[in-house]
């Protein structure tokens, strides 16, 4: 907000209104932005808390005598380090795949000319459409037929079609900035496709690989539903079944519960914290539209 | 170049469009994923109609489509509009905004659990200390299916930042002119934001209503298993133990079907209405 070169005395008055409003917008986006914190922070506190000490009777935002043993307890009662293995062997396969296919898709995409391309754009909208649960019925089927169910190959298979079209078409929205020429004039001098992807697409798209890298994490990283289905021996569980364990377990021992949750959600937490000035800041948002 | 297409294609093609066309042949035949499938024409269709269950299922689901849907669309709006100014501190509020959505599903409703608990959960603890009623949320069957409802606003993040890159495509001009024409904030809003953010408020509705229905699968399989009395038996769930509990493909692929026809009418209702009014509007 500007103060306005020729100041029309009578509505907006001297710059300070201008500031008070502002100064209250802040205020009340400060105040929104909490609410939506609020539970990592509860989940936090109460993960902190005694075990066996009665519930709090009112809002207890940070525990008196923290109990990080908390967290040891968890791995006592559960093999946690094995699920915790699974998880990350998921993801250290599944999110570099994804973000191969989902890029090079999104390249071919853009290179395409136009009536392929659009009406390839239409079938990856389209395959956004088709809710999770409509495949799970005969992914299992392919699963059992192949022998993949229950082991890790039925979590990570998703990778191999870019993780989600949403990731697909992030990548085709960045790479269509791209100028043609650019490409043809390197493929005049001999590099080939994959060169002019590797050497001219990616070094250009690096807003979106990070936003890319969290969402394709989020992706396998939460994934509950899929190990729910497919995952049958305890060898192969993930974090987020092992947490459910420790539900079944004893669904009124919150603070090892939140010490579960807390211990699952920290690295996708701090993956999103380090990445996001990458594709939440105003110049990203303002990149993803140059030439739009 | 057209081959860097085909791991997607291939993989879409075997992952997704294969088993979501497979599943509609299956909603006609009694299948139980071991004996072959036996052709039964609609006799699945009718069960479901006459299952109290699938109905009660099927009414939670769109009142939660019709409540949640239009709130998270708006929501998303609102924070895009709150959280669109320039500077480091707005782009920690929407970095704030957006955690939630990244957080892992079980995380998120065992969070939940808690922060709903009618006795010692916070949620209760504030309201009570602002005099306001304290319902028993997850344990009665209205309140619950509103709580899932409150859980699905905390995940708008993905929406607003849609709606962020959205509101960058309409040109400053435009509310220059209007300004200098003497237009307040008010009428901006609904002169030039709105409309010109139609098409983005159209595609976000529309994944919506596929997206918000089927996270309630997560939430209502750790919180309440559907209860109480059914209440947040939501169509992801019901799906899930038709096929997986009771190992009835025919009557999960069918539920499925009546659940695609659901989302496609609604889908042409709102743009039947939209596309009217738009009309309307550039007379």
């Amino acid at each position: 907000m500007t103060s306005s070169e020729q100041p029309r005395r009578s509505e907006t008055g001297p710059s300070g209104v201008v500031r008070v409003q502002s100064v209250g917008l802040a205020v009340v986006a400060i105040a929104v932005a909490t609410i939506f914190v609020l539970p990592l922070l509860w989940m936090v506190t109460v993960s902190l808390r005694p075990v066996g000490l009665p519930p709090p009777r009112s809002v207890e935002w940070w525990p008196g005598d923290p109990q990080w043993q908390n967290y040891a307890e968890i791995f006592r009662l559960l093999p946690m380090g094995r699920y915790l293995l699974n998880s990350l062997a998921v993801a250290v396969v599944a999110v570099p795949l994804t973000l191969l296919t989902a890029s090079l898709a999104g390249f071919g995409l853009a290179q395409l000319k136009d009536p392929w391309r659009s009406r390839l754009l239409m079938v990856t909208v389209f395959l956004l459409m088709v809710p999770p649960s409509a495949v799970w019925l005969f992914r299992y089927q392919m699963l059992s037929w192949t022998g993949l169910l229950t082991t890790l190959w039925s979590l990570i298979l998703p990778a191999m079609a870019g993780g989600s079209p949403l990731l697909v078409l992030l990548f085709y929205w960045t790479f269509r900035r791209m100028p043609a020429e650019m490409i043809e004039a390197a493929r005049l001098e001999g590099a080939d496709a994959l060169v002019a992807w590797r050497r001219l697409a990616m070094p250009m798209a690096k807003p979106t690989s990070a936003a890319t890298l969290v969402l394709a994490f989020a992706l396998f990283w939460n994934d509950f539903t899929n190990p729910v289905l497919y995952l049958y021996r305890p060898q192969t569980y993930t974090l987020p079944i092992g947490v459910q364990i420790l539900k079944q377990m004893d669904a009124t021992n919150w603070p090892l519960l939140m010490a579960g949750a807390t211990f699952m959600t920290l690295p996708i937490v701090l993956l999103f914290l380090v990445l996001q000035p990458l594709f939440l800041s105003d110049k990203s948002i303002h990149a993803l539209l140059e030439k739009g | 170049m057209r081959l860097f297409l085909l791991p997607f294609l291939l993989g879409s093609l075997l992952l997704i469009v294969l088993p979501a066309l497979i599943t509609v042949g299956v909603a006609f035949t009694k299948y139980n994923a071991i004996q072959p499938p036996v052709w039964v024409g609609l006799d699945n269709f009718r069960t479901l109609w006459n299952s109290p269950l699938a109905r009660l299922s099927l009414r939670s689901s769109l009142q939660f489509i019709f409540l949640a849907v239009p709130l998270r669309v708006l929501g998303a709006l609102a924070l895009a509009m709150l959280l669109q100014p320039a500077g480091r501190l707005f782009g920690s509020l929407r970095a704030a905004v957006y955690l939630p959505t990244i957080i892992p599903e079980g995380a998120f409703a065992l969070i939940f659990l808690w922060i709903l608990n009618p006795l010692y959960g916070p949620l209760n603890a504030v309201l009570g200390g602002l005099g306001l009623p304290t319902p028993d949320w997850l344990l009665n069957p209205t309140t619950a299916r509103l709580s899932f409802v409150l859980m699905a606003l905390f995940t708008i993040g993905e929406g607003m930042v849609v709606l962020l890159v959205g509101l960058k495509t309409i040109p400053k001009v435009y509310y220059e002119v209007a300004k200098v024409d003497g237009a307040g904030a008010w009428q901006l809003f609904w002169r030039i934001t709105l409309p010109l953010l139609t098409p983005w408020l159209l595609v976000l509705t529309f994944r919506d209503i596929v997206v918000s229905l089927q996270n309630t699968f997560t939430p209502s399989f750790v919180m309440t298993y559907g209860g109480p009395y059914y209440a947040t038996t939501f169509i992801p769930l019901l799906l899930f133990e038709l096929a997986f509990d009771l190992f009835d493909f025919g009557a999960a692929a069918a539920m499925m079907v009546v659940m695609y026809i659901l989302t496609g009418l609604l889908v042409i209702g709102i743009i039947n209405l939209v596309g009217l009014n738009t009309r309307d509007d550039v007379i």
